[in-house]
């Protein structure tokens, strides 16, 4: 056994919305450089599941263990909720999020977004945080657009100057909720660009997406959900080319 | 252009009005309007900013008392405010005794005093709109990066409500300057106690009222071309694109 603690490791994470169970029991194990793709039809849990993952949703039940360190949950009367605020805090500042809706604050430059969580949640010095915003501009092709404000730029240079965000924290796993959805056909590519060259480089990543072709050629991991249970889990090779259920044959079968 | 400064022209040379003196009274309405309103508004500032935080908290037992509040004096007359601060203070026992009373027996201060609440009423209702309107991914963004509540409150969501309410907030103190006129009601001598000055005295309503609406009208724009600046500085993420 290295002696890295495994970045991100969940077990049996259950969650429900009023009556509907949408996680019945998923568990995943992020080793580092791991690329691991949620794939399934919409509504079978696999944004959830990765919200569960940073506690923007409060999983009802499972553990969830980052950099070896598990998080510690108490019970209250409104449910299930994290003992330590603050622990949650340093936790979420390991695991960076792209949204699905790049969510950028509107009220900052592209270059002001970068350098926010760097500078008032790691407290790292200015000087420091521009120049690695710089870098990371410069990685993703945005460096002219670095004083426009996210209204002023396309959707896929929005995503891109997301995942800027994200890389400055220096983040252990990369967290993506279906990144390229709510793009243009003709943007998604330069989005993927960038996250393939970042899959190269051996980050750990989570992704949420409909790109098979992104899953076949980055994942180590591909994971099938279907109604909030791991249906079909194991190598692209395996998963994609040669789908053992029913369901999953379907899923992955030419749409026309 | 031209067509006021000759009427301006003729009405001083013509009149035995707008002497020395009676430029005076209007000099001594203007600093004392500039001082409340100014005054007040920044008092209601300070105050909206956390009564606001207060009013969206998610817990009723925080909410429900500002919302009480600005429901009151958002729902009653700003004179029948000034009025019940004014006059009723007397009445408060001891009060003519306490080190309070020679601040509270001239009008100014009540003036002040109703003015600042009745601001930051309006204003705290005005940001709260502003906070609520905070879009759901950005403080959802703000969690996943590890920020804390009171950081995200600091950093992303009060600083985006601010522009926001920007407008809304710029028409809120012309409301206040022309509010401010009513302080002439309980013998303020502010502008438009002034131009009551100068028609009782000269029986001349066009001058006098003709003279000081001149006057707003001067202060208005002084006002609007403020936050018209205010929002080419701060709202310019919302412009398309820049030129």
């Amino acid at each position: 056994m290295a002696a890295t603690p495994t970045p991100l490791e969940v077990r049996n994470i259950k969650k429900r919305f009023g009556d509907t169970e949408v996680l019945k029991g998923l568990s995943l194990q992020a080793q580092k450089g791991d690329v691991i793709t949620l794939i399934g039809a919409s509504g079978s849990g696999k944004s959830t599941f990765l919200r569960c993952m940073n506690l923007l949703e409060q999983p009802d039940d499972g553990d969830l263990i980052v950099h070896g360190e598990p998080i510690r949950f108490k019970t209250t009367r409104h449910g299930r909720e994290p003992e330590d605020w603050k622990q949650v805090v340093q936790m979420r500042a390991k695991l960076s999020m792209v949204f699905q809706s790049f969510n950028l604050w509107a009220h900052m430059t592209l270059l002001e977004n970068i350098i926010e969580a760097p500078i008032h949640v790691l407290k790292k010095p200015k000087k420091e945080a521009l120049e690695h915003a710089h870098a990371l501009l410069d990685r993703v092709g945005l460096t002219a657009r670095a004083n426009a404000y996210p209204a002023q730029m396309s959707g896929g240079q929005q995503q891109r100057g997301a995942i800027a965000r994200a890389l400055a924290m220096d983040p252990e796993v990369m967290l993506f909720d279906e990144p390229t959805s709510a793009l243009d056909p003709e943007l998604v590519g330069d989005v993927l660009k960038v996250m393939h060259g970042l899959a190269e480089e051996g980050r750990t990543m989570v992704v949420v997406t409909h790109e098979m072709g992104f899953a076949r050629d980055v994942s180590s991991q591909v994971i099938y959900l279907h109604q909030g249970l791991v249906e079909e889990a194991g190598p692209p090779d395996q998963v994609l080319n040669n789908p053992q259920s029913p369901r999953l044959q379907q899923f992955l079968a030419p749409k026309y | 252009m031209l067509d006021i400064s000759t009427w301006f022209n003729d009405l001083l040379a013509g009149n035995t009005i707008f002497t020395a003196d009676t430029l005076g009274y209007y000099w001594e309405g203007l600093v004392t309007t500039t001082q409340l309103v100014f005054l007040s508004l920044v008092a209601g500032l300070i105050l909206a900013v956390p009564l606001a935080i207060m009013r969206s908290s998610k817990h009723k037992w925080i909410s429900l008392p500002i919302y009480l509040y600005t429901y009151i004096f958002r729902g009653t007359p700003l004179l029948i405010q000034l009025y019940i601060i004014y006059y009723g203070v007397v009445f408060i026992d001891g009060i003519q005794e306490s080190f309070l009373w020679p601040v509270l027996r001239e009008a100014f201060y009540p003036a002040l005093i109703a003015f600042t609440l009745n601001t930051a009423a309006y204003t705290t209702e005005i940001f709260r709109g502003a906070i609520k309107a905070t879009a759901k991914g950005e403080i959802e963004a703000a969690r996943a990066y590890g920020m804390s509540q009171n950081l995200m409150m600091r950093r992303i969501i009060l600083p985006s409500a601010f522009r926001r309410a920007l407008p809304a907030y710029g028409n809120e103190v012309i409301f206040m300057l022309h509010a401010s006129a009513i302080a002439s009601v309980v013998t303020l001598m502010d502008l438009t106690g002034a131009a009551r000055f100068v028609y009782a005295r000269y029986y001349a309503p066009f001058e006098a009222f003709l003279f000081v609406a001149a006057i707003y009208l001067c202060l208005t724009f002084a006002i609007l071309f403020f936050f018209r600046y205010l929002e080419k500085k701060l709202l310019a993420h919302l412009r398309p694109q820049d030129a």
